[in-house]
């Protein structure tokens, strides 16, 4: 506050009709705190036990350890390392690969299921929720569930294939069929999830274009092209977004699914850094130059994403 | 709006300074950190043993199900006769490792842990010499006394059960097969084995004629039986022509379907116990150890017992074993210390094993009858087998190297069943492996 402003403040006195200039509040004062203070405790925990880690793994990545007790400094010697090692990269095109798939492999079949159920007159609501439940399923449970059901000798698939003559195939023993199997399997837990995205954002699009589309005599095929594909152009960018991330992260069925086998087939990045980290050996060094290297991969393509859906929105 | 813009980057830069601060540092402890406990004198300390009154300690332990009801009694014990109170913490042995490590770097060690490998904290624990006298760990088997000693002669984790890997057999199913048992005065050869198991397979109808778990240490006890070891003193051991023996009679087995190549490949990269496979009849031997004699006491349904391991090149089993260790860091190594005295006292020793089927560490109980409360004879299998392992065979598994050198095993072993390389490429892989290995842990 000026001096001129102060001196101009005081002179008024206190009893006068005129109403007084505003007093000028100090900038900090003007903020509004209030917003701040009731983000802070959730932004705290959020800063304690996500941002805090996750920039420590960075740190972590600089040092080697044999025993994730004492450190020396390597400086990007775990990131040579590591872009260095065959193993690593199996994981990652196996990684690639379930991701590319899965993400695939959702979108579609979440948007063909959402149109299918959408357009239902009864029992829509039963069926969502009937494809919702494995999403409520803990995913150790589903791997384990379906680890039995796909055993080569006395699973119930291979029962069942076999009572009908097609023979018992090694779903968990050869290498590209388990990771197909993996990919099925994470789709049959998430599909029922990003049908209901999808079917929100159907429910989104206003029915009176579809009536004006039919009055111009487009057929089903027109409308969905033309009408409902593009107006779900955002949502599924959503979906997108959301499995890209969640394929990225998957492991705890797969672990019990397939524990990464056969032969390292199914091993996807977060066993390998679960592994690199948590079991003997315990080299956190390593696993945390993998971790960033998965954080830059996963930013990545979420920002790769988000621009391309921007520049649709723009079109 | 220019106030709201300052604050935002008042803030921010407040932020990224203190997260910048945080992870800047180095984590952890130095590689240069000093021995925490070295360097004092065997019998510079004495216990006092009436001065625990109201003392607590933190006891770190896993279980393999029997033994932790007889823990538990023995810790009531303990606690009455000294006063001080016994803090039972059980953890899965997969988080073990890191659970001890964490509490160590928070400075915050238990006073004791159960461990099947005390290499990764041989810095933070107590040369239980320094209280309980030089001569201690001769109240021990050489060869296990030996696996608890650092290269440096300190006595660093005591040895409190010994394990020994061994086959059961469906004894039901070799009677109705007319196929008579090995004993311990002739015992089976590897080739009387896969024809006797074969036999027994096939006129029961059963999966498969042997099950091994998919575990190094198992791969590790054909490997002995045909001459040779991963490692010895003075590190990587393996011979060539021995290992591929070994790999190549494993590996015919599996071609021939007498072991599942299913079970091996399926587990993926953890371990798996064939132990179901045994109970559900569907396995005639089953390579595993003495550790599975308490839960098929339990559950098995049909007639089964011990045997004596095959020979090859020699005979005998491959050991393994827990120990106990005091953690000099924690707040009371004294009362650490005299626990673990106590636990592997002569009469506690023998409480463990008659409750849950443990063979004893101890010298003195080395010929000792245990009143084992069932299976007695399974047992003395088992502790019979102990007298013929070769000594080589201790000293691999107390290697710091064994734990990744099993594992590179599995893995390897793994390859070679789904039929990715010959044994030649997998002894070889396992020599460059277990060398790496080794090199890795040499001081």
């Amino acid at each position: 506050m000026s001096n001129r402003q102060a001196s101009t403040a005081g002179a008024a006195p206190a009893s006068s009709p005129r109403r007084a200039a505003p007093k000028q509040r100090p900038r900090w004062r003007s903020v509004k705190w209030a917003p701040y203070l009731f983000v802070l405790p959730n932004m705290a925990l959020f800063g304690a036990f996500t941002i805090y880690p996750a920039l420590n793994a960075f740190n972590l990545s600089l040092y080697s350890s044999s025993d994730g007790r004492r450190f020396t400094y390597v400086g990007t010697g775990n990131y040579s390392q590591i872009l260095s090692s065959e193993e690593f990269w199996s994981v990652a095109r196996a990684t690639v690969i379930f991701v590319v798939a899965t993400v695939v492999l959702t979108t579609v079949a979440a948007t063909a299921l959402a149109i299918a159920l959408n357009a239902q007159r009864r029992g829509k609501g039963l069926l969502r929720a009937a494809y919702f439940v494995p999403f409520l399923v803990s995913p150790v449970v589903v791997g384990l569930i379906w680890r039995l059901a796909l055993e080569r000798q006395n699973g119930l698939v291979n029962t069942v294939l076999d009572a009908i003559g097609l023979g018992q195939p090694g779903w968990l023993l050869e290498p590209r069929l388990t990771l197909g199997v993996i990919v099925l399997v994470g789709l049959w837990i998430q599909l029922g999830f990003y049908t209901l995205i999808i079917s929100a954002g159907l429910q989104g699009i206003d029915s009176s274009v579809y009536e004006a589309a039919t009055m111009d005599g487009a057929t089903w095929w027109q409308q969905l092209r033309s009408i409902t594909l593009p107006l779900l152009l955002p949502t599924m960018l959503v979906v997108i977004v959301l499995s890209t991330i969640h394929a990225f992260q998957a492991f705890d069925y797969i672990y019990t699914l397939s524990g990464g086998g056969p032969l390292g087939a199914t091993t996807l990045i977060v066993q390998y850094i679960y592994e690199t980290s948590f079991q003997s050996p315990i080299q956190f060094g390593l696993a945390a130059a993998a971790t960033v290297i998965l954080f830059l991969v996963v930013f990545s393509a979420t920002l790769i994403n988000y621009m391309a859906g921007r520049r649709r929105e723009a079109v | 709006m220019r106030g709201h813009t300052l604050l935002r980057t008042g803030a921010i830069a407040t932020f990224s300074a203190a997260v910048l601060a945080l992870t800047a540092c180095a984590p952890g402890g130095s590689d240069d950190d000093p021995t925490p406990g070295g360097g004092a004198e065997p019998g510079s300390e004495t216990i006092d043993w009436e001065g625990f009154e109201g003392e607590t300690l933190d006891y770190v332990y896993f279980t393999d199900g029997p033994d932790e009801a007889a823990t538990r009694d023995l810790i009531g014990q303990f606690e009455e006769e000294t006063g001080a109170a016994v803090n039972l913490q059980i953890i899965p042995f997969a988080e073990l490792e890191q659970t001890l490590q964490a509490r160590i770097n928070s400075g915050n060690p238990p006073e004791v842990a159960r461990v099947a490998q005390w290499y990764p904290f041989a810095d933070s624990l107590v040369d239980v010499r320094t209280y309980l006298g030089e001569d201690y760990p001769e109240e021990f088997i050489a060869p296990q006394a030996a696996a608890g000693t650092d290269p440096e002669g300190r006595f660093l984790a005591v040895p409190n059960d010994l394990t020994m890997n061994g086959p059961f057999v469906n004894v039901d199913a070799f009677e109705a097969a007319g196929v008579e048992l090995p004993t311990a005065d002739d015992p089976w050869t590897w080739d009387q084995l896969v024809e006797d198991a074969t036999a027994v397979q096939e006129a029961n109808d059963m999966e498969s004629a042997i099950a091994i778990d998919k575990s190094g240490h198992r791969v590790s006890t054909v490997l002995s039986q045909f001459g040779t070891t991963l490692l010895d003193d003075d590190g990587a051991a393996l011979d060539p022509e021995m290992a591929s023996a070994a790999l190549t009679e494993l590996n015919d087995l599996v071609g021939s379907g007498a072991i599942l190549r299913d079970f091996w490949l399926e587990a993926g990269s953890r371990y798996a116990g064939a132990h179901e496979q045994f109970l559900a009849e569907q396995v005639p031997v089953y390579l595993s150890g003495n550790w599975q004699v308490g839960q098929f006491a339990e559950n098995a349904s049909f007639g089964w017992s011990a045997v004596p391991n095959a020979c090859a090149e020699r005979c005998g089993g491959f050991p393994g074993g827990k120990f106990l260790t005091a953690f000099s860091g924690s707040e009371n190594p004294e009362l650490a210390v005299a626990f673990v005295d106590w636990m592997n006292r002569t009469e506690q020793q023998v409480a463990m094993a008659e409750a849950a089927y443990w063979i004893p560490t101890r010298a003195d109980l080395a010929e000792a009858e245990i009143n084992y409360p069932d299976r007695v004879e399974d047992m003395a299998a088992f502790r019979a087998d102990v007298e013929v392992t070769p000594e080589d065979a201790f000293a691999a598994n107390a290697h710091p190297a064994f734990g990744a050198a099993a594992t590179l095993v599995v893995e390897e072993v793994s390859a070679m069943f789904a039929g990715q390389q010959d044994p030649a490429a997998t002894v070889e892989a396992i020599e460059n492996g277990v060398a790496e290995a080794a090199e890795l842990v040499q001081p």
